[in-house]
C-alpha cells in the first residue's frame, strides 16, 4: 500500500477495535495483526527501522499496567493477598480481577502505540505532512521547514558541542548548557532570516487579495461548530441521549465545512503523486470490513462477545469466530508488503 | 478591528470548549455508569475527548495561522520549532530526572516576545513535529498540542503584568534582580504543574483506586476537586514538581540571554516587503538581480 489515506483507514480500523472492545481475545488478534504488518514492513525495509524489539516493548507496557492496576485497585472477589498498613493508594486487597483488568489496559495501550509505530514505519514524514489538509497550508509549510531543518539542528548542536569541547568546555552543571544553547538559537534565527529572504525573493506568500483577505463565512461556520460541539458534549454527558450526539455531529460537520471552504483558496501542488493501485483498494476494503463488523448492526454477528469485564468475579471471555475471522483482514497490508518482496526477488 | 474582535471570540469559544472537554469530571452532576465500573465509558470517553479536542484544536490552529502568511514568521516558526523539537529529541535520547523537559522554556519565551498567536503555534507545532520525528503520533497528540499551545498563548498575557510592575518600579532602583525573568520563572513553575494536571484529566475518571482519590458520578464540584487533588498529590506531584523546578532553573539561567537574542531578531524581522504597485512588468523584468 502506497497511498497515505489507505494507511489512515487501516489505522482507524485498528483503533476502532481497541476502543470498542475489552475482550482480551479480540485485543490479542488486533495486536497480532498490527505486529505482523509491522514486522512485514521491517522485512521489506519500508521507512526507518526501529531499534527496539516489539516483544520487549509490549512486555514492558503490559507488565507496568498490570502492576499499577494491581497495586492501586482493590476491587474484585478473588483476593490473592493483602498489603497491610495505611500506605496511600497501595494498602488493601490485591485481587486477580484487578490484575487481569490492568493487563487488558496494557494490551490496549500496547495496541495503540504499536499501531501508530506501524503508521510511522509505513509512511515517510513527507507523506505524513501531505495528510495535513489544504486549509492548514501555512502550518504545513512550517512543519515541512521544521522537519527539514531538524537534522541540521542536531548536526549543528554536535558541531557546537565539539567546538566548545576543544576549547576546554565541560558539561558539569545546567549552567554549562548556555554556551551550547545560545549559538544554536542564534545560528537558527540567522538561518530563519536567510530562509525568509529567499522565500520572499521567490514570491512565496506574495500579496494575493483572495488569499490574504480573511474569509468571514468559513470562520463563522467554525465558530458555530465549536459552540455546537460544546453544547452537544454537555447534553451528551448529562443525559447520554442521541440528541447530544446529533448536536456534536452537526458541530463537527460545520467545522469540517469551514475548513473545506478555507482550503479551497489554497491550491496544492506536488512533485510526485501516488497512484491508486489494487493493493490500496484491497487494504481499504479489509479495514472497512472490520469497521463495519464493529460499528454496524449486522445480523448473525454476536456483538455481545465484544463486551468483557473481569469485575467483580473473573470469568472466561466469549468468542465469536465470525468477528475473529473478519479481523484477520487487518493482515492485508502486511501480506501485500511480503508479496511485493517476493515479486522483487523473483 | 472587527476582524480582531471576531478572532478573539473564536479563540475564546475554542479554548472554552476545549476546557469543557478536559474538565468535564468537575462540573458534571452525574455521568451514566450503567455498565458498572465505568467500563463502557472507559473505552468510549478517551476516543470522544480526542475527537472533540482535535476539532477544537483545528479551529484554533486555522485561526492562529491566519496572520502567519508572511515568509518571515513562517521561517522563524519553522526554525524555532525545529530547535525545540531537537531539544525534545535529545531529551528522549538522554532522559532527565522525573518530568524535566527543556521544551517549555522556549515556548514560554517565544509566546512572551512574539505574542499569543505565535506562542500557540510554537507550542502546538513543537508537539506535532517532535511527535512526527520521534514516532510519537498518537491519540494523546491533540491533548498535548492543545495544552502546549495554551502555554505559549498564555505567556503573552504576562506582557501587561510585567509592564505594570516595571512602571511601578522606582527609576532609581538599580537592583540586579531581573523582574521580568522572575515573573517568567513563576509562570514556568505554575505551568509545570498545570500541564501535568490537565494531561492527567485524560484518564483520571477511568482509573480505579481508593475511594478518596477516585472519580465518582454525582459528586459536587468541591468534592471532585478534593479527590482529584488527592489523586494528583499521590501519583503525579513529584514528577510535575521536577518539571516545574526545571522550568524555573532554565528560565533563571538562560532566560535573559535568550530574551535578548529573540528581541534582537524580532527587530530584524520587522521589515515589511511591499511590491511597488505602479511598476510595470517590463520594468520589473529589467531589474538587476544584484
Amino acid at each position: 500500500m502506497k497511498i497515505p489515506w489507505a494507511w489512515v483507514i487501516w489505522l482507524v480500523a485498528v483503533l476502532v477495535v481497541l476502543t470498542i472492545t475489552r475482550n482480551p481475545l479480540y485485543l490479542l488478534i488486533d495486536i497480532g495483526c498490527v505486529l505482523f504488518v509491522g514486522l512485514a514492513l521491517q522485512r521489506v525495509e519500508v521507512g526507518t527501522p526501529r531499534l527496539y524489539s516489539p516483544w520487549k516493548f509490549a512486555g514492558w507496557i503490559i507488565l507496568l499496567a498490570t502492576i499499577f492496576n494491581t497495586l492501586t485497585s482493590h476491587y474484585g472477589e478473588t483476593v490473592l493477598f493483602t498489603i497491610p498498613g495505611k500506605l496511600p493508594l497501595i494498602s488493601g486487597n490485591v485481587t486477580l480481577e484487578a490484575m487481569v483488568y490492568g493487563a487488558i489496559n496494557g494490551l490496549i495501550l500496547t495496541g495503540m502505540l504499536m499501531s501508530f509505530t506501524v503508521l510511522n514505519l509505513a509512511l515517510p514524514v513527507r507523506d505524513l505532512i501531505s495528510l495535513i489538509p489544504r486549509a492548514f497550508f501555512p502550518v504545513a509549510v512550517v512543519t515541512s521547514i521544521a522537519v527539514t531543518y531538524l537534522p541540521t539542528t542536531v548536526r549543528q548542536y554536535q558541531q557546537i558541542r565539539e567546538a566548545q569541547a576543544v576549547r576546554g568546555h565541560q558539561m558539569r552543571t545546567l549552567r554549562d548548557w548556555l554556551p551550547l544553547l545560545m549559538p544554536l538559537l542564534v545560528g537558527g534565527l540567522e538561518h530563519a532570516m536567510q530562509l525568509a529572504e529567499a522565500m520572499t525573493a521567490r514570491g512565496f506568500a506574495s500579496p494575493k487579495p483572495e488569499v490574504g483577505r480573511r474569509q468571514v463565512y468559513p470562520r463563522l461556520l467554525m465558530l458555530l461548530g465549536v459552540v455546537l460541539l460544546a453544547l452537544g458534549w454537555w447534553a451528551q454527558l448529562v443525559s447520554a441521549s442521541w440528541k447530544g450526539w446529533l448536536v456534536i455531529l452537526s458541530g463537527a460537520v460545520l467545522i469540517l465545512l469551514g475548513l473545506w471552504f478555507t482550503g479551497t483558496h489554497s491550491p496544492r501542488t506536488a512533485y510526485h503523486r501516488h497512484v491508486w493501485s489494487w493493493n490500496d483498494g484491497l487494504g481499504i476494503i479489509g479495514a472497512l470490513v472490520v469497521i463495519s463488523v464493529y460499528l454496524l448492526p449486522i445480523p448473525g454477528i454476536g456483538k455481545v462477545t465484544l463486551y468483557y469485564d473481569p469485575y467483580p468475579k473473573l470469568s472466561l471471555p466469549q468468542f465469536s469466530p465470525l468477528i475473529g475471522m473478519a479481523m484477520l483482514s487487518l493482515l492485508i497490508p502486511g501480506i501485500l508488503a511480503l508479496k511485493s518482496l517476493n515479486d522483487e526477488t523473483l | 478591528m472587527k476582524s480582531k474582535l471576531f478572532s478573539i471570540v473564536i479563540y475564546l469559544a475554542a479554548t472554552i470548549s476545549g476546557l469543557l472537554v478536559l474538565l468535564y469530571p468537575f462540573f458534571l452532576p452525574a455521568i451514566s455508569i450503567q455498565s458498572g465500573f465505568g467500563t463502557f465509558r472507559a473505552g468510549e470517553m478517551p476516543a470522544m475527548m480526542t475527537l472533540l479536542l482535535g476539532l477544537c484544536m483545528l479551529v484554533l490552529l486555522v485561526e492562529a495561522q491566519g496572520p502567519v502568511m508572511n515568509t518571515k514568521l513562517i521561517a522563524l516558526l519553522g526554525v524555532l520549532v525545529a530547535i525545540n523539537s531537537a531539544l525534545r529529541f535529545i531529551e528522549t535520547a538522554i532522559p532527565g530526572p522525573g518530568g524535566f523537559t527543556p521544551i517549555f522554556f522556549l515556548i514560554i519565551l517565544v509566546g512572551y516576545v512574539f505574542g499569543g498567536r505565535v506562542g500557540f503555534l510554537m507550542g502546538a507545532l513543537t508537539m506535532l513535529v517532535s511527535g512526527l520525528v520521534t514516532g510519537g503520533v498518537g491519540p494523546w497528540l491533540p491533548g498535548q498540542m492543545f495544552t502546549a499551545g495554551w502555554v505559549g498563548m498564555s505567556a503573552a498575557l504576562l506582557r501587561p503584568i510585567i509592564r505594570l510592575l516595571m512602571a511601578k518600579r522606582h527609576p532609581d532602583n538599580t537592583s540586579a534582580i531581573n523582574l521580568e525573568i522572575i515573573v517568567l520563572a513563576i509562570f514556568g513553575f505554575l505551568w509545570g504543574f498545570l500541564y501535568g494536571m490537565l494531561m492527567n484529566l485524560w484518564q483520571w475518571p477511568f482509573i480505579l483506586g481508593p475511594q478518596e482519590q477516585s472519580w465518582a458520578a454525582g459528586l459536587g464540584m468541591g468534592e471532585t476537586l478534593q479527590r482529584y487533588l488527592a489523586f494528583y498529590l499521590v501519583t503525579s506531584f513529584v514528577w510535575d514538581a521536577i518539571a516545574a523546578i526545571g522550568n524555573v532553573l532554565l528560565i533563571l539561567m538562560f532566560g535573559a540571554p535568550t530574551l535578548k537574542a529573540l528581541r534582537r531578531f524580532q527587530n530584524r524581522f520587522s521589515f515589511t516587503y511591499t511590491p511597488e504597485r505602479n511598476a510595470v512588468p517590463s520594468e520589473l523584468g529589467r531589474g538587476s538581480a544584484g
